[in-house]
This record gives structure tokens, sequence and C-alpha cells, in this order.
């Protein structure tokens, strides 16, 4: 475990770097104060150790076949795909109540409404699935690992030493007075999703023809 | 009040004097004769004279018209859209002429020869401060280089701020020149959220390029790949690269422009333009509007193409951050209400001294910068004319 939360600490600039584009335009969007950005960096996170403990699973019982299958580009091809929708989602979206009457429109915001946690949990859960590179390196790791127990665990402690460069994100609530900010942040996801679109896409069709 | 209406009551003469404006107009004379032909004189092959000898009537004659006239945005526009149609000329013509074509090969970029421009700047800070390197494969020094642009870029920052948009980017002139082409706009009405955009652009392609350790923007974004270098299409990557290029370029440089006539890739899109905005910050010039004169007409906010006008900035008696000092708005102004302005000083405060303080630095910008790249385009065009071929 130990090894886990050093390669964690090692890694987390990087985790961070990989994750941030994504959470902190999200944080901006939304517009909250410190204390209330804080539980969502917790589901976010919750979503993370989600996406990461799966890859324990996957790491310890398929690891092989997930990689075979992760260099073929169809999985990580579709992650990045619903990662694009869901940011593209949100950031074209005007946010506003949920109403019956509306209908399939304003779907994201009506699922959100009703479940305020589903977006950060998955935002987390996606970018804990993506092949940044500390993650190989917890990967390859984890994968030599002899029990199911070992792996998760493994896994587990990465997680804990990359949430700790996370710490400071909430902050960014200080900038919420600044109305222009939340827009801004809600475009910078839909243009992120965008880029995750074409890199999906062309992993997506790379995988699909070799 | 109709615009008629107010014009019938303009308070602000423009008092036409040639003997004056010849007098303004020498200096710019004379550092023009000198940059142009101070090293190595006129040269001796038409080819090469007849485009130095219109740029250097260009310039002249289009400053003098500017100080005679007190119109900034009508003879700032020839400049500008005529330099960068030649840079394109010229461009194309020097990379046809070191590559064989347009596209740029994997082996190009592993040498470090592809041209650095100053949309890549915003990219590279993040990266460059944490691992002390360029993320982009050029070079450091010589033509279209990294030390070049980064020279160039700070130099017009802090005369400009973002005038740099409107008196220096060589593709700002593309749409600035497609917005002019129809007389009344068919969209009028964009939503403000839209002007947010840029500033997402950026945030989101500094943050990535940061991650990606390359400059996403090039990569991916840049609708003027289209008019100067583009990956070889040897994948289906890069033919979706391509395919981005050309869309972003025809919609928002050739048609949205036409269509509202107004900039809509510098105003809506341009991540180094809403990076530049913050540089505005930095320089003494700026745009006000005498809330003393003004009528309320909402000429200017309907006259300015870069979307720095509104309601709230009037009656507030400024600008937004994004406003790119092109002029368009104190042109068209009936009662003279807006101005150009030195920080710092009373509003207003000798407007027309305060503007020719700053279309002397911001024209001779533009006249050293663009005048290469207009002497360069129509020499290129004269070789197609007179030989059949671009390429020396």
């Amino acid at each position: 475990m130990i090894q886990g939360f050093l390669l964690g600490l090692a890694n987390g600039t990087s985790c961070l770097a990989f994750c941030a584009p994504i959470f902190l335009p999200f944080l901006l969007g939304e517009g909250r104060t410190v204390r209330r950005n804080i539980p969502l960096l917790l589901q976010f996170l919750a979503g993370r150790l989600g996406g990461y403990l799966l890859f324990g699973i996957a790491a310890w019982q398929v690891g092989r076949w997930i990689q075979g299958y992760a260099s073929h580009g169809l999985f990580m091809g579709g992650a990045y795909l619903v990662l694009a929708s869901l940011l593209m989602a949100y950031g074209f979206t005007t946010p506003k109540t949920a109403c019956a009457a509306e209908g399939g429109r304003q779907w994201l915001s009506r699922i959100t409404a009703r479940f305020p946690s589903t977006l950060p949990v998955l935002l987390g859960l996606l970018t804990g699935l993506t092949l940044c590179p500390p993650f190989l390196a917890a990967f390859a790791d984890a994968s030599s690992r002899a029990s199911l127990a070992g792996s998760l665990a493994f896994f587990f402690a990465f997680f804990i030493g990359t949430a700790l460069f996370f710490v400071p994100l909430p902050f960014t609530g200080f900038l919420r007075r600044f109305n222009p900010v939340r827009v801004v942040g809600r475009l910078a996801c839909a243009i992120t999703g965008c880029f995750y679109l074409y890199k999906g896409l062309i992993l997506f069709y790379t995988g699909f023809i070799t | 009040m109709s615009d008629a209406a107010i014009s019938s009551t303009q308070v602000f003469p423009l008092g036409k004097s040639p003997g004056k404006a010849i007098l303004w107009s020498l200096p710019m004379l004379l550092l023009s004769l000198f940059m142009f032909m101070g090293a190595a004189g006129v040269p001796k092959d038409p080819l090469r004279m007849i485009p130095l000898l219109i740029t250097f009537a260009l310039v002249n004659v289009l400053f003098f018209l500017m100080i005679y006239t007190g119109k900034t945005d009508r003879y700032r526009a020839v400049f500008f859209v005529t330099m960068s149609v030649l840079f394109v000329i010229s461009f194309m013509a020097h990379f046809l002429e070191a590559r064989g074509s347009m596209s740029l090969s994997a082996g190009e970029m592993i040498k470090g020869r592809t041209p650095f421009c100053h949309m890549v700047i915003p990219m590279t800070l993040i990266p460059a401060a944490l691992t002390k390197t360029i993320i982009f494969p050029g070079s450091i020094l010589g033509p279209y280089s990294i030390a070049t642009m980064f020279a160039l870029w700070i130099g017009a920052s802090l005369a400009l701020g973002r005038g740099f948009c409107s008196w220096g980017c060589f593709f700002g002139g593309l749409e600035d020149g497609f917005s002019r082409i129809r007389r009344k706009p068919l969209i009028r009405k964009i939503s403000d959220r839209w002007t947010y955009l840029p500033y997402a652009v950026l945030a989101a392609v500094v943050l990535l390029s940061a991650v990606l350790l390359s400059p996403v923007y090039c990569e991916w974004l840049c609708p003027f790949k289209t008019v100067t270098e583009y990956a070889q299409v040897t994948s289906f990557k890069t033919l979706v690269q391509v395919i981005i290029f050309t869309s972003l370029f025809a919609g928002l440089v050739v048609v949205l422009p036409i269509l509202t006539r107004r900039r809509t890739q510098c105003g809506l899109f341009c991540p180094m333009g809403a990076f530049q905005g913050f540089t505005n910050k930095l320089n003494p010039f700026e745009i006000r509007i005498d809330r003393a004169v003004c009528k309320d007409c909402g000429k200017c906010v309907r006259e300015c193409p870069t979307f720095s006008l509104d309601d709230a900035a009037v009656s507030l008696g400024g600008t937004k951050l994004s406003c790119m000092k092109c002029g368009k708005c104190v042109d068209g102004c009936p009662t003279g209400a807006v101005h150009y302005h030195v920080k710092g000083t009373a509003v207003p405060a000798s407007p027309s001294r305060a503007r020719m303080l700053f279309i002397y630095p911001a024209f001779l910008f533009l006249a050293v910068f663009g005048g290469s790249m207009i002497q360069d385009g129509l020499y290129r065009l004269l070789l197609l004319l007179t030989r059949g071929t671009m390429i020396q």
C-alpha cells in the first residue's frame, strides 16, 4: 500500500494536470462558494475512486485482456466519447430549473436536479478510467499483484496519494462573484468536450480498423 | 434619434487642413523612407523595385489621408486587409519554394521547421515555466522563429495592447475584409454569451496544452491553417484535422463575417485575442465615450466589429476588455463622443492629440510589420504575371 501511496504522491501533479482541464471548468461553471465546492470535489473524487477500483479489479482479473483491448482504442475511445458528450452537454446547455413540462429538453438539468451528484461522480469515474501516464504505471504495478485485495489496496493507496493534489481546487469558489467566470467555465467544459470527442473518435476508429 | 438627425447636430469639427496634414505626415514619410530604402537603397530589378515603391506610396498616402480626413478605421483597414491577403500569397510562395507543398510533413516538424506564429504564445507559457522548454517544433532564431515572434508580441503588447489584433495580426485582415463585403448585416443579434467563448477556448487550450505538452490549438482548432499550412493527410487523424481547419476557416473567417459584418473569429473564437485583451490593461491607450456628448444612439454598439461595445459599456463611458482599437466606433460616432484616450488624462482631454499619439506608433508598427509582407506578396504576384510562377 505504501508503494501505491508513494506512486500517487510522486505522480499527483500529472494526475491533477490530466483532470484539471475537465474538473476546473466544471467548478467555475457551477459558480459555488468554496464551502459548497468541497462536496463537489468529494463527489468527483468518489467517482475517480470508483474508476480506479474498477481498474484495480480489471488489473487483477483481466489485466492482459483489458490492456490489449485498450491498446486497440475501442475501450478508451468509448470512454472518451461518453466523457465528451457529458462535457459538451454541460457546456452548451443553459442551466435552469428542471420542469416536467419540458419533456426531453434540458435532460441534463433534469437529471442533475434530481440526482445532484450524477455529473461530478460521472466526470470523476470517466477521468478515473483515462489511461494517463501515472495511471498506466499504477496499472502495470497492480496487475502484478497476486490477489484481488492486494490490487484494490494498491489502487486505493494510489488514489489517496493523488487526491491530495486536488485539495486547493475548491478555492476557485472565490471567483464566483465574477459572473462571466461561470459562463467561461461552462463553455470551456464544452471546448474540452470537443477535444475529447476528436480524440475519442480517432481512438475508436483506429481501434475499429485494427 | 436617427443617425441622420444626429449627424446634423455634429459637434466635433474635423478641421481639415492640407498643410497641417502634410506636416503631421512628414515624420512618417521620413521613417518609412528610412525603413524601406535605408540599408540597400532602391533595387535595380524592376520586379523588386515596383513592389517597394507601391508599398512606400501606400503607407504614406494612407497615413496622409488618415490625418487629413480624421478617419482612422477606413484607411487602417485598407492597409490591414492588403497585408493579410499578400501575407497569405507570400507565405504560400515561400513554403512552396522550400518544401514543394503547403502541407507540413512529420519530417519537417522533427527538424523544427514549423513556422511559429503569435497564436501559439499563450499555450507555451505554462509548459515553458514548468519544463523550461517551448512546446513547439519550431526554430528559436530566423524568419518565422519563436524568438522573433515573442519579441514582436511583447513590443506590440506594450505599445498597442489588444490593438495588435487590428494593427498587426496578419490573420485578422482576412475576416476584416470579408466583414466589409455586405453593406448591411443579415444576422444582427448574437447572444452576449458567445462573447465569452474566446476566454473559454483560451482556458481549454492552455490547460490541455499544459497537460499534453503540445500546442493543442495548432493541432486541432486553428482556422488559418487552411491558408498557411496544415498537416500532410496521411491518416484518419490528419484528415479529421484538415476538415476541422477548413470548416472553421469557412465558418468563422468567411461566412459569418459576411453575414454579420463583424470579425467573428477575432471576437468569438480567437484564444490569442482573449489573452491579448489582458494586455489592454498594460497599455496607455484606450477608447472612451464622453457621456456629456453621447446621445445614446447605439451606432457604436451596432458598428463595433469585435463585440467590444454594449449598452452597459457605453453607459460606463468605455469599452470591454476585448477592444481592438480599430477606430470604427470613433469614425462612426455622429457626435464625436467616442474617441481615443490616454489613460490618466481627463475625458475629453484633447481627443485629437490622443488619437495622434496612438495612431503614430500603431500605423508605424503596421507599416513595419506589414510592409515587408506586402512587398513580398506583390513581388510574388509580379513573378506570377511575368514568369507564370510565384516561385523564384
